[in-house]
């Protein structure tokens, strides 16, 4: 509870700087929304030239991207810092700073910053999902809704956790972003229906780095080509279990930096 | 010209100073290839072509597309940060002309990422996807003239958008804006012969096709016979227009300069 | 209060090698060798004393004051503060302590100071009341009333660091690190920021301890000194002791009219002054001697006998060279 009060004093305080920059805050909304425009609008040309993709409809596909749209925006409003650690952080000496405050770290680290882009990731979600439901063919209530919602924070969970993981490479190389955005591209995969990769891919994307639950999984609970139904459900569980891994793992991080520092 | 090899040669120090991001930076160009090319045969299931392209067709295109793409980029951002950190006024004091030596940089970073990008691709392209030869040895030498104008019209293009931060503070937002824009309108994504008619006729009045789709094309034959050379007297058209809008940004942006003090 | 005893650290580093060959070189394979930032050093600073922590730049000083705040984990020895081992609590030790890293600092930069602060009492838990009294008191003391509520980036270097002091010390921390706290200020700045160290200490009892190149700063401000170099303590004790034994050097500088190539000390001088080399300046000559020995209108005048002068100054010893005399000396 303390922690959630304190979380609000440094958004508020991460608000009120952000207004002395509206003009930025429009630029980078309005960058996002386009990004996301345009590659919605390629699968739209791809789909207008061949109708299915291997058995799957645009509105099929357009439901996946925008369950990786609204995941994404979760981890890209709140744990966008996780980005800076190596550059902001620990090579500037600052994270020496954020270790010199009685509270933790971690929490420290994701509340000094909030991403304004997340917003217009987050609306192009929501449009896509709302553009993309409606003619799935499937009754659709207040339950689906609820389970949607769900998943898709399930699906928020695992980028972070993802991000995490690799963000904390940092404390023994002082900046792992090379790491992380080369990991970070492998999520680009998962806008479209993992069957459509061979086994290799598949494999990956479900065991090693776990992005097909991000998207893929979680749609297959209401969209079902292929027997993925109940292993949709399971990704509530592989989401706790991706930040666990994380958080045990940042803890290590943690460790190390305090015998080697920088 | 001795003093720009010397910087060439520094920024390519600069370049493999940090060898994580050097090979992540190779990594993750593989990853986009394998991307690419699960996603193509997925398309191409049950079809031989789309709108007269074949499947090694696309895959040929996309490779080469997505390898050009990673040049078009320009001095843009090392001008924009000259200008935020003030650097830009010292440097019009220096014994060589500023923007030269930006693209003398510039030309060093595309030198490491020849080895760092471009020959990866290659040889993960060449040895599992199978990228067809030109068109025809006219095709050929005609890509390569195509090739380096739509990489300096790119240049040109980079600077207008880098001289931008002589009146505005948020240059990264308009970046990010910038590289959709031409994933998109550039052909990089999916050949603007499949876009829909309407949005063809937008992109006649762009210089952005002829950055990548233009020389592309004329390897792979989608652009043959009479009309390679009204394609390519279009081209020559775009690069002159916008060398003359960057010079007379960079004549507004000097005398800005010059009176307020940067 | 603060109890050091046998501390070490060591550290890996990365070797690079020269030129382009060197860099791709580096791509696959790196060398490390070792090195001895702090080595075996042992002090204890009791409650309410001012510390001045000296030493040339890498000499281990930041290293120190890391492991002292819980930073670091040392590679052996014992540090405890107000009986806490920081490395092993860092977060309940941190609640106790306060800092000012000279040029990083503490406050958001697009918000104003008072935005600041009031987190600073959420993330410390400072009771409202003690909040508001001390916000008040350390306001006035520092004159910052009219700077509370301008945004810091609009502030200028010696107003930020006003208010970065207040952020250290609102808390009522036991302990206080000050890093170079008046690197860059101006001659006003640092009597203002001077002044409150000493009210802080001597109001609060706050122990303080402060690594600074600024000899002012020391003067005025502490009354032991513990002087690290190479890792290793040279010196800890009374700054009268040193002051007496080595401050009462005086160096003059002299700026020469031309270049030479080789600068000669007088004759007349031989064997009386000491030649400070000094790095880039072809025209300057720096000597340093004991007022006993001989007096500064002598030492001018033989200056003035041989060469063209276009400028005097007389100069306060930097620490880097008493440090550097002292190692000389074996002390």
């Amino acid at each position: 509870m303390r922690y959630f009060q304190l979380y609000v004093c440094f958004f508020s305080a991460r608000l009120k700087a952000m207004m002395e920059y509206r003009v930025d805050f429009l630029i980078g909304a309005l960058s996002i929304l386009f990004i996301q425009t345009t590659s919605i609008l390629f699968v739209k040309i791809v789909f207008d030239h061949i109708h299915t993709l291997q058995g799957w409809t645009f509105h099929e596909v357009l439901f996946i991207y925008g369950i990786a749209a609204t995941g994404r925006a979760i981890h890209q409003f709140f744990f966008e810092n996780l980005w800076v650690l190596g550059s902001a952080y620990i090579r500037t000496g600052n994270f020496d700073r954020i270790l010199l405050r009685p509270i933790p770290p971690l929490f420290h680290l994701i509340a000094d910053r909030i991403q304004p882009d997340g917003i217009g990731q987050l609306i192009i979600g929501v449009i896509v999902l709302g553009i993309a439901i409606p003619e799935l063919s499937m009754p659709w209530g207040g339950l689906e809704t609820l389970i949607l919602a769900l998943l898709i924070l399930s699906s928020g969970l695992i980028f972070i956790a993802v991000n995490l993981f690799f963000a904390t490479f940092s404390f023994w190389m002082v900046d792992s972003f090379p790491i992380m955005s080369t990991t970070y591209q492998l999520s680009s995969f998962t806008n479209y229906p993992l069957t459509i990769y061979n086994k290799g891919l598949r494999f990956v994307l479900t065991w090693i780095i776990p992005y097909g639950f991000t998207s893929f999984y979680p749609a297959a609970v209401f969209v079902d080509q292929g027997g993925y139904h109940t292993v949709g459900y399971l990704t509530p569980a592989v989401a706790i279990l991706c930040c666990m891994i994380a958080y045990f793992f940042w803890k290590r991080g943690l460790r190390s930096f305090a015998s080697t520092g920088h | 010209m001795q003093k720009y090899w010397k910087l060439l040669l520094s920024q390519v120090k600069l370049d493999t100073a940090y060898s994580l991001r050097f090979w992540a930076g190779s990594i993750t160009s593989v990853i986009r290839l394998v991307m690419l090319y699960a996603f193509w045969q997925a398309v191409y299931e049950n079809r031989t072509t789309i709108v007269d392209i074949s499947l090694e067709q696309m895959l040929t295109y996309s490779v080469l597309a997505v390898l050009l793409s990673s040049y078009i980029a320009g001095a843009g951002t090392q001008l924009a940060a000259g200008v935020l950190n003030g650097d830009v006024a010292i440097e019009l004091m220096r014994p060589y002309d500023y923007i030269n030596k930006l693209i003398s940089l510039d030309l060093g970073s595309k030198l490491t990422s020849i080895i760092r990008e471009t020959l990866p691709m290659l040889v993960v392209a060449l040895l599992f996807i199978g990228i067809h030869a030109p068109h025809s040895w006219e095709h050929a030498l005609l890509f390569l003239f195509s090739t380096l104008t739509g990489i300096l019209i790119g240049a040109q293009i980079d600077l207008v958008v880098g001289l931008l931060s002589f009146w505005t503070i948020n240059i990264s937002g308009l970046r990010i804006l910038r590289a959709s824009f031409l994933l998109f309108f550039s052909g990089t994504l999916v050949p603007i012969t499949l876009f829909p008619q309407w949005l063809q006729i937008v992109c006649t009045y762009m210089p952005f096709p002829s950055m990548v789709f233009v020389p592309v094309s004329i390897y792979t034959g989608q652009i043959q016979g009479a009309d390679i050379y009204p394609a390519i007297g279009l081209q020559l058209f775009w690069l002159l227009v916008c060398w003359m809008v960057s010079r007379l940004f960079w004549l507004l942006a000097k005398r800005r300069i010059t009176i307020f003090g940067g | 209060m603060i109890e050091v005893r046998g501390l070490s650290k060591h550290y890996r580093i990365a070797k690079r090698k020269q030129g382009l060959l060197g860099a791709i070189q580096g791509l696959f394979i790196r060398k490390y060798t070792s090195k001895k930032a702090v080595d075996d050093i042992s002090f204890t600073i009791a409650s309410g004393e001012v510390v001045g922590y000296i030493g040339s730049n890498g000499a281990g000083k930041s290293t120190t004051i890391k492991m002292l705040s819980g930073i670091l984990t040392p590679t052996s020895g014992d540090v405890l503060v107000n009986g806490i081992v920081p490395y092993r609590e860092r977060q309940k030790n941190a609640k106790k302590i306060g800092a000012v890293f000279g040029q990083r600092t503490q406050l958001m930069w697009d918000l104003a100071p008072r935005e600041s602060y009031d987190l600073l009492k959420h993330i410390y838990q400072i009771p409202e009341a003690i909040y508001q009294k001390n916000l008040h008191e350390m306001t006035e003391k520092l004159q910052l009333h009219s700077l509370l509520d301008i945004p810091v980036r609009q502030l200028s270097l010696g107003q930020k660091m006003r208010c970065e002091f207040v952020a250290a010390f609102l808390h009522d921390p036991a302990v206080v690190y000050l890093d170079e706290p008046t690197i860059g200020l101006d001659v006003a700045a640092k009597s203002r920021i001077r002044s409150f160290i000493k009210q802080m200490n001597e109001e609060k009892g706050t122990t303080i301890i402060l690594t600074t190149h600024d000899m002012q700063d020391i003067e005025e401000l502490c009354r032991r000194i513990i002087i690290i170099d190479n890792g290793q303590i040279l010196y800890d004790g009374d700054l009268h002791a040193v002051k007496n034994s080595f401050l009462h050097e005086h160096v003059i500088s002299f700026e020469l009219d031309e270049e030479k190539e080789e600068i000669l000390i007088p004759g007349e001088l031989e064997g009386l002054v000491t030649y400070i080399p000094e790095e880039g300046n072809s025209n300057k000559l720096t000597l340093s001697f004991h007022p006993e020995t001989i007096s500064a209108a002598q030492v001018i005048a033989a200056v003035l006998h041989h060469y063209r002068v276009r400028d005097v100054s007389i100069a306060e010893p930097k620490i880097e060279s008493i440090v550097q005399e002292i190692y000389e000396r074996g002390a």
